[in-house]
């Protein structure tokens, strides 16, 4: 079967945004099918597990399977919320939904709320997305004024609800539980599990958190069956996928290709290749919270499972690419930066290990730098690693101990030339992250 | 041991099968087995926040380290707290905790009986591998008892955590994110709250100072008693701490059936007077000071002298203080005894049930007990019907509160009407001009002895004093002397063995003694069994 | 604060809407915050206290919340807020270039604002557009594919319409 682009085929289309093109090229039919009282919700759960659709907010989980673990018969109402913070750095595929495709995420969330037994969706939103939030807003009007959305949702009998919550800055509230207590009006701190947010997620009720990626994909699930979904790309993490490739390449964007597209295809191919006709040198596949990839490491598979084999991950498919000019010290003193500026605090080994490593890395450099600086970043990663509430802990570390190891020469020659190239040229095109150190 | 009918759970702690209530923590279970496992953030009067991970220990359920104040115990599981995983999970912690932590031990209130200090000797780094810059954060007046130095903070949320749920005032809050949080409060809202103080105590690290205490002494060098706050009839249970027999501060002390783990401000700081240049110190007659011996002989002139006595008792004496003005009225024929009771104040109860009375009398009840139901009631109207008319020409009167007005107007006005008056007073005041004879009186920090609360607990209450080094011999003491000199007394005896006499001869108190009343306290009501309703006041 | 807040009455249409939204008052805080945010041009102390207040939240958990997130105008942010979006895929592809441009021009550095009360400039982090990179957020607008020329003519752009805005 021809590989079919779900996401991004219309979107040059100037109207593609509004209900009435949607509807036009075949929207909300499987949204009708699935909220027809005939439809059994267990089918439709079963459906996207037999579908092997894993989610695309950066951790891969099955779908269908974190479905499963929301209790049947509650007395609590039960919640959907769609994580649109999109703030992976590296990662901007979620907007492009939003902003050109909303109907398929509201087709996504009706499935969803369907599937699962849920009357009221919140969509969390980064505050910065105020166009997005235009769109999608402007969607959802036109879904209550059809009568998709509100108190019998496509006529079907079901309540279904759906508000844009709009986050205020800060990429922690990405994290899912930090989104939650965020959507609570608290600051967004993530919640200690258990409980599981199936369980008991926001306002203390059962709760499905699902990425603005990971919805879109229902349509087309319900629409082609699970057997025709699990045979695009690889069986165990098939689908349809958005790849965002930024960095050092000629044609930075937004890429829908199937699971499993070689990453070397997507930066030479697609992307046009590493810019002004330089080498490749790194590349984080998946978002900055990946570990980091060599360029001969770069014959790797992208999706979850090569991915992983390869020591690093699929996560939110950020792929950055850096060619052969970057200081692998500046490049690193940015993501740390990054890190501590967005740690929530709650978490002692977090809150100071995210700063530690900026100061270490800072100090490097800027010349300052000590040889055995290497390994009490390894150390510092170690004991950050699996100690925190959430895993921004982990998402600090993994890229800090890969481009350490991966990238070692570029440290020594900080440490013994008296700091990274751009900070001797007076010039530090890399280093600047928002958060200054005094 | 649990009982048969609690649900049990088995489990493993450090390769040794054990068993606790199920649906403890395994922080609670481990410590019912003498595993003390370190925690910052944790609370057993507040919600868990998780959040130090300092408590952190290997489980055979779990990858990676679990956090033993969260995690519950389950058939099953295995816990190690000395693994190498957990060790290392702890040290660091300690050390994260401490790369921007200020090396101000030697300068900080809180040294001594400081958390972090205690874990850094155990489990902290012997060399710090932090060469950086450390962190700065705001140090400033959060409430007019209370400043934060925020390079102590480890943000654990246990003040605010508190303001929220045990105060309910929510006057503080974190600001800002990652290592930039701080403790704070609103612009110009500052944390002011009856139970502010407490937040001071429960802060893990030196970074809530309270302004009372600051600097005053190093926490090794004070002495600690089990006492009971006087300020009102709630008796909260306290610690008071002393500095050569000098009360420094008071700190609650943990009683599930009264105050949990807190105080209220009003009790905390209410000891100032004490030290009060107007306190009264020495006994004295109108030509001046008496010595002690002088002083008892003045008092039995007057006694002897007088053909009916009465006495005004106050709510702060001791039930022990109580049992011998009882007796000595008893001794002198038609005598009358009648109490007196400060002004009410404002009861005020909080969301997690901690409450204050609006009763400021510590012993109020006691009193009922030792003289009746009538004796702040209808006696007291009684023995001010007879002042009023004259027919009291000698009273002795107690005033162990605060108030240089002693018993209050309407009372030193009916006073002095008797025109023998012999009065214990804590602080000098006009209440005093004229008396035959003047007492120093003591105040409820320095008193021996048991209280009943408004709760019918029976609670010792113990002196700040320097046993042998008191500055006057307060009521237990001169009361006895009087009873010898009197000749109704042979020997003199501690506040339990005129415990011991009480309850020998009243009801409410028959069977219990002061060791089984604990450092919790009991209820008069529980009494223990085959003990009758004998004897009487 | 001489003159004490208050929404209009659309505004307080929009909140009482908000306030459907959700099953808890409190969870309405953020975008009430927007609100105010619109409404009163920052959020401030005394903002802060009107939606306290206007929400019966306490104070002190509104100024918490409010801290925690930098997306919200702060008190004395300049009329235009350049936010120069500087991680990694922007700053690979010359943010540091636009940020100093910026600088020269308008003569602030990050976490600044012109002696007119005009330009504030910051920088921030990723904001989801690494694929036009260099980029930045002004106000609410995204400017992307960044070169230095657009740069200055952003600038001037901005200068003419307060200009304009003035009269
Ligand atoms: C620090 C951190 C940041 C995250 N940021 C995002 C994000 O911006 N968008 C997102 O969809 N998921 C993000 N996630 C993943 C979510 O926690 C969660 O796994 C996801 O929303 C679940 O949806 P999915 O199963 O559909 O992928 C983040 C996770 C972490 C630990
Ligand atoms: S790991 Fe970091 S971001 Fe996550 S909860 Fe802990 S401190 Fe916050
Ligand atoms: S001030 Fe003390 S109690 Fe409050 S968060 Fe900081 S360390 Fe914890
Ligand atoms: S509530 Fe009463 S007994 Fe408790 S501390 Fe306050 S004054 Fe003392
Ligand atoms: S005591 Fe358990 S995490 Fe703080
Ligand atoms: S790094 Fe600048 S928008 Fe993502």
């Amino acid at each position: 079967m021809a590989f079919r682009k779900i996401f991004t085929q219309h979107i040059q289309k100037k109207t593609c945004h509004t209900m009435a093109f949607y509807k036009q090229h075949g929207g909300y039919e499987q949204a009708k099918a699935a909220l027809s009282k005939r439809k059994k919700p267990d089918t439709l759960i079963d459906l996207v597990k037999a579908s092997n659709l894993r989610g695309r907010g950066g951790a891969g989980f099955p779908t269908g399977v974190k479905w499963g673990f929301v209790p049947k018969t509650t007395d609590k109402p039960k919640y959907l919320v769609v994580n649109a913070d999109e703030s992976e750095p590296g990662t901007f595929k979620d907007r492009l939904i939003m902003e050109k495709n909303p109907h398929l995420l509201l087709e996504g969330i009706l499935i969803c709320c369907k599937a699962v037994g849920i009357e009221t969706a919140y969509i969390y939103i980064r505050g910065e997305f105020v166009f997005a939030t235009e769109r999608l807003q402007k969607a959802i009007d036109e879904a209550y004024d059809a009568g998709f959305l509100g108190n019998n949702a496509l006529g079907s009998g079901q309540r279904i609800d759906v508000t844009v919550h709009r986050g205020a800055g800060a990429y922690i509230c990405g994290e899912e539980t930090g989104m939650l207590t965020s959507l609570e009006g608290d600051r967004g701190n993530p919640k200690l599990k258990p409980p599981f947010p199936a369980i008991e997620g926001v306002f203390g009720c059962p709760t499905v958190v699902n990425n603005v990626e990971t919805l879109a994909n229902l349509p087309y699930i319900l629409e082609i069956g699970a057997d025709a979904y699990r045979a695009i790309g690889p069986e165990n993490s098939p689908g349809p996928k958005l790849f965002c490739v930024s960095g050092h390449v000629e044609n930075p964007g937004t890429f829908e290709l199937p699971m499993g597209v070689p990453l070397r295809t997507l930066i030479d191919k697609h992307a046009g290749g590493v810019w002004k006709g330089r080498k490749l040198k790194a590349v984080i596949p998946g978002g900055s919270s990946a570990h980091v990839l060599t360029a001969d490491e770069c014959d790797v598979a992208m999706d979850i499972e090569s991915l992983a084999a390869a020591g690093t991950m699929l996560g939110s498919a950020g792929v950055i690419v850096m060619d052969e000019t970057t200081c692998m010290v500046d490049a690193m003193l940015n993501v740390m930066r990054f890190y501590h500026h967005e740690s929530c605090g709650q978490c002692t080994p977090c809150r100071e290990g995210t700063g530690w490593l900026a100061k270490i890395t800072h100090r490097i450099a800027h010349g300052e730098g000590r040889m055995e600086d290497l390994d009490l970043i390894q150390d510092v990663c170690d004991r950050m690693v699996g100690k925190t509430i959430c895993a921004l802990a982990d998402a600090a570390a993994f890229p800090a101990e890969s481009i350490v190891k991966k990238f070692k020469s570029d440290f020594e020659s900080a440490i013994q030339n008296g700091g990274s190239p751009a900070w001797k040229k007076r010039h530090p095109s890399v280093v600047g992250g928002a958060a200054s150190h005094a | 041991m649990p009982d048969i009918k609690t649900p049990t759970t088995r489990w493993t702690l450090n390769g040794q099968e054990v068993e606790n209530t199920s649906g403890m923590t395994i922080l609670e279970a481990a410590s019912e087995h003498g595993v003390e496992i370190p925690c910052f953030c944790y609370h057993p009067g507040l919600s868990i926040a998780g959040n130090c991970r300092i408590c952190m220990v290997e489980s055979n359920r779990s990858p990676k380290p679990v956090i033993s104040c969260s995690e519950r115990i389950a058939d099953g599981l295995e816990i190690e707290t000395e693994s190498e995983v957990a060790v290392d999970a702890r040290n660091s912690v300690m050390e994260f905790q401490l790369i921007n932590h200020p090396l101000d031990c030697p300068v900080c209130d809180k040294s001594g009986e400081c958390v972090l200090q205690d874990h850094s000797y155990s489990h902290g780094p012997d060399r710090s591998r932090f060469i950086e810059d450390k962190n700065i954060r705001h140090t400033k007046e959060l409430g007019p008892t209370i400043s934060i130095w925020g390079n102590r903070c480890i943000v654990c949320t246990r003040c605010t955590r508190f303001c929220d749920e045990i105060s309910g005032t929510s006057e503080l809050c974190i600001v800002e994110r990652g290592d930039r949080s701080v403790v704070d409060v609103f612009p110009g809202i500052p944390i002011d709250n009856q139970l502010a103080g407490n937040t001071v105590d429960i802060c893990p690290v030196g970074a809530l100072i309270s302004h009372d205490f600051k600097f005053e002494a190093r926490v090794w060098n004070m002495e600690r008693k089990d006492s009971i706050c006087g300020g009102c009839s709630r008796g909260c249970n306290i610690e008071v701490e002393t500095l050569d027999g000098f009360v420094k501060r008071l700190m609650p002390r943990e009683n599930q059936d009264v105050n949990d783990w807190w105080m209220c401000d009003e009790g905390r700081y209410g000891w100032r007077h004490l030290y009060s240049d107007d306190r009264v110190l020495e006994a004295r007659g109108p030509s001046g000071p008496l010595d002690s011996s002088r002083s008892i002989t003045a008092f039995i002139e007057i006694l002897d002298n007088s053909p009916r006595v009465a006495f005004l008792i106050d709510p702060f004496l001791t039930c022990e203080e109580l049992h011998l003005v009882h007796a000595l009225a008893a001794s002198s024929s038609d005598s009358l005894v009648g109490g007196w009771l400060p002004e009410q104040g404002a009861a005020a109860e909080f969301p997690a049930g901690f409450k204050i009375s609006a009763d400021k009398h510590p012993n109020r009840n006691g009193a009922e007990q030792v003289f009746g139901h009538q004796v702040f009631g209808e006696d007291a109207s009684h023995l001010q019907r007879a002042l009023d008319d004259g027919s009291i020409e000698t009273i002795v009167a107690f005033c162990g509160g605060p108030d240089p007005d002693g018993p209050g107007q309407e009372w030193s006005a009916a006073l002095v009407k008797a025109s023998t008056r012999i009065l214990f007073s804590v602080l000098e005041g006009n209440w005093l001009d004229g008396a035959a004879l003047v007492f120093p009186a003591t105040a409820p920090l320095e008193k021996e002895g048991t209280w009943v609360s408004e709760d019918d607990r029976l609670q010792r209450t113990r002196s700040c004093w320097k046993p042998g080094e008191t500055p006057f011999p307060g009521e237990l003491v001169l009361l006895q002397s009087l009873q010898s000199a009197l000749g109704t007394r042979s020997r003199s005896l501690s506040a339990a063995g005129i415990f011991r006499e009480l309850s020998e001869v009243c009801a409410p108190f028959a069977g219990h003694n002061h060791s089984d009343i604990g450092s919790s306290g009991l209820l008069l009501s529980d009494r223990p069994a085959g003990v009758g309703a004998g004897g009487g006041a | 604060m001489a003159v004490t807040l208050s929404f209009s009455p659309s505004t307080m249409k929009q909140y009482e809407w908000l306030l459907t939204r959700y099953p808890t008052r409190r969870a309405a805080l953020l975008p009430t915050l927007r609100l105010a945010e619109s409404e009163f041009g920052e959020i401030g102390v005394p903002e802060m206290r009107y939606v306290a207040d206007l929400m019966e939240i306490p104070p002190a958990f509104v100024f918490g919340v409010v801290t925690f997130y930098t997306h919200y105008r702060r008190a004395g942010t300049g009329k235009y807020h350049i936010q120069v979006c500087s991680t990694l895929s922007c700053a690979l592809r010359g943010s540091e270039d636009v940020v100093t441009r910026i600088t020269e021009r308008l003569g602030i550095v990050p976490g600044e604002t012109t002696d007119c009360g005009l330009f504030s400039l910051s920088k921030v982090e990723c904001l989801g557009s690494c694929d036009t990179a260099p980029m930045l957020q002004m106000n609410d607008d995204y400017h992307e594919d960044l070169s230095i020329d657009d740069v200055d003519q952003l600038i001037e752009q901005l200068r003419e319409s307060a200009k304009g805005g003035s009269n």
